[in-house]
């Protein structure tokens, strides 16, 4: 049994953390600097204070335009340092981004122009050359320049691994290998020739030292002339050109359309991983996929195991999957993220995920790929519970249901979960259910666009499918349906009509269609707050679901009921994300590690959550009354008690007495059994195991030693009793325990005066009990006392024998903890009257009231604390003393005073409740522009619903144009990719840019001509001097 | 059994394969639906569907399969399947008694989650590796063969347990789990039990036409396989007639549904 906890250590992204995903930049923490050493297992995802902090480098936004020489376009965005990146985002967040590391600007001027204006001109690695105006005012651009200073500066030293690391990309190679210097690339060198059956594609005869994927040497899937691979090719080498290429590539309008008709097969693997940012961490991190295949070479685990077993079943259509090289890179990449990653492992879809990104890529490019791919773009798809891949399920279907309300009530009403098919389809980014050459092309989208485009593309099969969709009465029919159509992807979408231009669009250009102008109305944002919104339900039905499946495969729940064990598996899994408990964060630790809650792994090879001595208490302070502190506080408005963890050996005691497997950790067999033992016990069974507690070698003998400790434990359980009786019972507890012992003893530990040793030790807990024989000096490590003499000793006591009989049972109490509520509670800001009670009762004004309120209590006089006893025999909530009368006159003067203040608290605590209430609503008006927000956001959702909708019905015919589809790629063909290409433009919606026009643009353009400044220090820099060529 | 035209209808059952990984489901439905191996399995991610027809004296059943990931991970996703499945298959391996734990683990869950006239079957599959008369035939692997996988009792490159029964190719040295034992448990759940080969074949088809035989057709909604296309229509009309009552006036969302 493992416990989903990082379900309840979810955290929403911080802002930081959301800008670093727009623009695909990862965390600082991510990426070493080439002097530390190199971070095999993927770092606790737990120091998110630190970021960006570490280094001494601050982030920053600001306003600014952005302008490339060679280029028209004038975009005004917003650009962002967050080191070591600049990143820039135009503000249709479409037509202009890039991300460029620090180390690929090779000088930083700040340009002489026209007063008021803020210029600054970089020049990239790449000879471009970016002129950024900041718009801010003065004093806030200066600052910006100067942050930007100092983390330029700390990126010298990876300016000089740039320099060996650049041939690893096949654009270098395609750049370079016609000429040297890169200028002359403007006129565009014919690209060398293949033969006809050449199905690598154009662009290099496979020299070079860049990177590679399967493909190089075994083809790449589809027709190279068919997807006119060479005019592709050539598109993009004049994009390189002019926006830069690999680390410094700027997106500009083109991207987008020369992104959309396919990415060429030989770039594939670059700009997968340029667009997805992993390029920065393999850049980053050089050794570590090698080092991780060389330590744990030889090592077998569950997941490797379930690896070997999937890799006969991943792509065995394609050609290198059929052999043992193909196999060989796949077995290293899936094995290499299992130890990387052992929290997640291996997940089975992995398989298709990774041999999909092997045919472009090399070994490490899909593995830091797939390290993107399962941290970013996919979160927790994969995971031990998958519970990104549930939510996002249920995501997908929300969106049906506002996109598409007939299919969705068509399904409802036949009963028929999208997700059987669907489901795969994001696991899989479609790669099992499309023919591969479509398929890599919804790869390219997402990879460039996000998780977003999953849920477009899908929505449009769904949509275009719609009419045959409404047939459907079953899950056979459904995915026959989607097979088929699947099948026929690649056919003409329009066979009959009579214009050829029209009858050459196939169902895929269709769907692309489809999915990106009817359905960009899903944005990042509308998958984030659907994610947000259904996440608390999602993990409420995981725990659900672990609880019921744990509590179904406990091998012996003993006496228990099935709600009991229940409660018991709620206080265990709260008791494992307690804070108390120590990090919340699962480490899966070695077999010699003694981490907090730690995962196992059973005989079976499955995975446990077990629980340290720490967790334990937490655990059992929840359950047994004497294993708390607790403190009831009365003020003038409410009652209220607080709990703390007590310690004692004797709870430690429990803990091992508990661990069948002797294993120093306990899982919740042992938990329920452990219980089992000890609430269900009769007087006799109970007075068993509290002897068998003490008894440390298990002889059947207690040595005097650990009598003492017994009526030790004995005092603990006893130390909140009011009055002393109790503590009179273990006095003569302790009298009648040496006196019967010393006349049962066996023979050897009879006294002995040669060694009588007084008892120091125990001096200070013992002297409580000031009655306790002296006379019993004797060896303290002998057996001494039987269970058969113990028990007498105990039945002598009315107290004990009662406390044994009843109380000590009784006080381990199975409450309900309300734990399953945990997510919805948390998480249901929409919610009115639960998010009214959330704002206002959080954890730390909640201390602030009761503070308050503790203040106005003692001020009136009425403020009153008393330690709850463990055992209250009359009721549970009050602390009425066992025998009043007896009690009374025990009491002192202001123990007196404290109890008479008890009856008027709980008198009063009707009326607090009433003025908590009335408190609250005070709060209410502090936190009602927050509602507002959560409304207003419900309204802008819903208007974004009604946009959907009416794009769904008014829907024009395809505006797409012909596609010449002869197999002979001619002259002509470079036009065709175009008229594909501005189809798309046509078809996004968009056309215009959004670049500025007019006066702004003219400035943008003046700067383009102007001087640098005198290199004021705080903005210039010059870069190590070899770099200098400017 | 209320079956008035037994000649050509096929009565449509829903069927799921669960158990643990590596215990031979895909196999096995490979044997029923294609009798053979496929060399390259389909890769099962979620569940893979299958359908195949099964022959009564007096009807037919066509079932429909879903073969279940077995990966512990998936687990979660199974009710996905499971819900409104008819009959299940429960598989386990014989010469793995922890695999009858799993097992017995989805037969409660089964039973207490799934629909309550499902028809359970329990399956220990892998018996050739246990028939010592069956020694030499035994060679082929069970599961998804391995290019490699040539020694037959080797199973364990298909899960993490050590493999040490496995190299005797003895006559009753693999088989953890007795016939006896499997037989009582099933009774006692009432479930349907067999013991079969999906590599060599044997009892393969038993499981499937037992189930046939045991599911309670009459208590199935007829899924209409020829002349259900006016139930069909009137179940769509029924759904449009809902949309477009709940929201009138939006017309053009219901004439979405029939232009596209």
């Amino acid at each position: 049994m493992s416990l989903p906890m990082h379900l309840r250590a979810y955290t929403e992204k911080t802002k930081d953390e959301l800008t670093r995903d727009l623009f695909n930049a990862p965390f600082p923490d991510q990426l070493p600097a080439p002097s530390e050493p190199p971070v095999v297992t993927k770092p606790a995802r737990g120091a998110k204070g630190a970021i960006g902090s570490a280094a001494g480098l601050s982030s920053m936004d600001i306003i600014a335009v952005l302008s490339v020489e060679g280029k028209e376009d004038v975009y005004a965005g917003k650009l962002s340092l967050l080191p070591p990146f600049l990143c820039f985002v135009s503000n249709d967040r479409r037509s202009c981004r890039c991300t460029l590391p620090l180390y690929t600007i090779r000088r930083v001027e700040r340009l002489n122009s026209r007063a008021g204006v803020f210029a600054l001109s970089l020049a990239t690695w790449h000879g471009m050359r970016i002129i950024l105006q900041l718009t801010s005012l003065l004093p806030t651009a200066e600052h910006f320049a100067i942050l930007l200073r100092d983390a330029l500066k700390s990126q010298l030293a990876e300016m000089k691994v740039l320099k060996t690391f650049l041939p690893s990309l096949y654009s270098e190679y395609l750049l370079n290998s016609g000429s040297s210097t890169p200028n002359a690339e403007a006129s565009l060198v014919d690209m060398p020739l293949e033969g006809e059956g050449d199905l690598r594609g154009p662009g290099g005869e496979g020299r070079g030292t860049y990177e590679r994927g399967l493909g190089e040497t075994f083809g790449f899937p589809g027709d190279a002339r068919k997807m006119r691979e060479r005019s592709k090719m050539k598109l993009w080498k004049e994009y390189f050109v002019i926006h830069g290429r690999n680390m410094t590539l700027l997106r500009y309008p083109p991207f987008q359309r020369l992104l959309q008709v396919g990415l060429p097969s030989r770039l594939r693997g670059e700009l997968w991983e340029v667009m997805s940012g992993s390029v920065y961490l393999r850049f980053a991190n050089p050794q570590t996929y090698s080092l991780l295949l060389s330590e744990n070479a030889g090592k077998s685990s569950q997941s490797t195991d379930e690896i070997e077993k999937d890799l006969n079943r991943s792509l065995p259509e394609y050609k290198a999957y059929q052999t043992d090289e193909g196999l060989a890179r796949l077995r290293r990449v899936l094995v290499a993220y299992s130890f990387r990653n052992p929290e997640l492992g291996y997940c089975q879809a992995l398989n298709i995920v990774v041999a999909g990104l092997l045919i472009y890529m090399s070994e490490e490019q899909a593995f830091w790929l797939l390290e993107v791919l399962c941290d970013r773009i996919l979160p927790g798809y994969y995971s031990p519970s998958m519970e990104g891949t549930l939510l996002d399920q249920r995501v997908f279907e929300s969106l049906v249901k506002r996109c598409l309300p007939m299919i969705h009530d068509h399904f409802r009403s036949v009963d028929v979960q999208i997700s059987v098919a669907s489901l795969p389809w994001f696991l899989s980014l479609y790669i099992n259910s499309l023919p591969l050459i479509f398929a890599f092309r919804i790869v390219d989208c997402v990879l460039a666009m996000g998780a977003k485009v999953l849920f477009q593309i899908g929505l449009a099969i769904l949509k275009i499918n719609g009419e045959a969709l409404l047939e459907v009465t079953d899950d056979g029919m459904f995915i026959s349906l989607m097979r088929s159509y699947f099948s026929t992807i690649g056919d003409s979408a329009h066979p009959t009509h009579p214009d050829p231009r029209v009858r050459n669009i196939t169902n895929f250009q269709e769907l692309l269609v489809v999915a990106f102008r009817e359905f960009n109305v899903i944005t990042d944002e509308t998958i984030t707050s659907e994610r947000r919104r259904l996440r608390a339900i999602i993990a409420d039905e995981i725990e659900k679901f672990s609880k019921r499946a744990a509590v179904r495969n406990l091998r012996n729940v003993g006496r228990f009921n099935k709600e009991q064990v229940g409660i018991i598996y709620d206080h265990y899994f709260a008791a494992v994300c307690s804070p108390e408990a120590g990090s919340g964060a699962v480490t899966p630790a070695g077999p010699g590690e003694l981490e907090q809650p730690r995962i196992a792994v059973d005989a079976q090879g499955r995975v446990e959550t077990r629980i340290d001595l720490r967790t334990f208490k937490v655990l059992l302070s929840g359950i047994a009354t004497w294993a708390r502190e607790e403190t009831i506080t009365t003020n003038a408005f409410m009652q209220r008690t607080e709990r703390r963890i007590a310690d004692h050996e004797m709870i430690d005691r429990l803990f091992f007495m508990w661990d069948s497997q002797k294993l120093g950790t306990l899982s919740l067999q042992d938990v329920v059994m452990g219980l089992d033992r000890v609430m269900s016990a009769d007087l006799l069974e109970s007075i068993e195991w509290f002897f068998e507690l003490h008894d440390k070698d298990a002889d059947g003998y207690l040595t005097k030693d650990e009598v003492i400790r017994l009526s030790e434990s004995l005092l603990f359980i006893f130390r909140n009793e009011p009055g002393d009786i109790y503590l009179a019972a273990v006095s003569r507890f302790i009298l009648n325990a040496y006196e019967f012992g010393d006349a049962t003893a066996p023979e050897s530990s009879l006294p002995d005066p040669q060694d009588s040793v007084p008892m120091d030790g125990d001096e200070q807990t013992a002297s409580q009990s000031r009655e306790r024989s002296n006379s019993q000096a004797g060896p303290h490590n002998l057996p001494y006392l039987s269970l058969a003499t113990f028990r007498m000793v105990v039945l002598a006591d009315e107290l004990l024998e009662s406390f044994f009989g009843h109380d000590l049972p009784a006080s381990f109490q199975l409450e309900d903890t309300q734990e399953e509520d945990y997510h919805k509670t948390h998480a249901k800001p929409d919610g009115l009257l639960g998010g009214l009670v959330n704002l206002v009762v959080n954890d730390e004004n909640k201390s602030r009231f009761n503070r308050f309120a503790d203040g106005i209590g003692s001020a009136l006089g009425k403020h009153a604390e008393w330690r709850k006893p463990a055992i209250s025999k009359a009721d549970q909530n009050a602390p009425v003393p066992i025998d009043t009368r007896a009690r009374e006159s025990l009491l002192t003067p202001s123990q007196r005073q404290r109890v008479r203040s008890a009856s008027s608290a709980s008198q009063l605590s009707v009326q607090s409740n009433k003025t908590s209430a009335s408190a609250s609503t005070t709060n209410t008006a502090n936190d009602s522009r927050t509602l507002a927000d959560v409304e207003m956001r419900y309204r802008e959702e819903s208007e974004m619903v009604r946009a959907a909708q009416e794009a769904v019905m008014h829907r024009p015919n395809f505006a797409i144009d012909a596609i010449g589809d002869s197999d002979g790629e001619d002259e002509g063909g470079e036009d065709d990719v175009m008229d594909e290409v501005e189809a798309f433009l046509k078809a996004h919606g968009g056309d215009e840019d959004n670049a500025l026009k007019g006066a702004e643009k003219k400035a943008a353009e003046d700067l383009l001509t102007a001087e640098p400044m005198g290199a004021p220090p705080s903005s210039s820099r010059r870069s190590t001097g070899d770099l200098v060529d400017l | 059994m209320a079956s008035e035209d037994p000649s050509v209808k096929a009565v449509q059952v829903k069927l799921v394969l669960l158990g643990e990984a590596a215990v031979g489901k895909s196999s096995l439905v490979l044997r029923f639906v294609q009798n053979d191996f496929n060399e390259n399995t389909s890769p099962t991610i979620g569940a893979a569907f299958l359908t195949q027809k099964c022959r009564l004296e007096n009807r037919v059943v066509k079932f429909e399969i879903w073969d279940t990931a077995g990966q512990e991970r998936f687990h979660s996703l199974a009710p996905m399947y499971y819900r409104n499945a008819a009959a299940a298959v429960v598989v386990y391996d014989i010469t793995k008694a922890a695999s009858l734990e799993k097992a017995k683990a989805w037969v409660k869950e089964l039973q207490r989650q799934a629909n309550p006239n499902i028809v359970i079957a329990l399956v220990g599959n892998k018996l050739d590796l246990v028939e010592g008369a069956d020694g030499e035939e035994a060679s082929t692997p069970t599961e998804a063969p391995e290019a490699a996988d040539e020694d037959a009792p080797a199973d364990e490159d298909e899960d993490g347990t050590p493999p040490p029964p496995a190299a005797a190719p003895a006559s009753e040295g693999p088989r953890q789990v007795s016939h006896a034992e499997a037989k009582a448990y099933a009774d006692e759940c009432g479930l349907l039990f067999f013991e079969a080969s999906a590599k060599a074949g044997t009892n393969v088809q038993d499981v499937f036409t037992e189930i046939a035989k045991t599911i309670p057709l009459d208590t199935i909604t007829p899924k209409p396989a020829a002349g259900g296309a006016q139930n069909r229509r009137s179940a769509a009309n029924a759904a449009a007639g809902d949309a477009s009552a709940v929201n009138l006036g939006d017309g053009a969302a219901a004439k979405k549904g029939g232009c596209c």
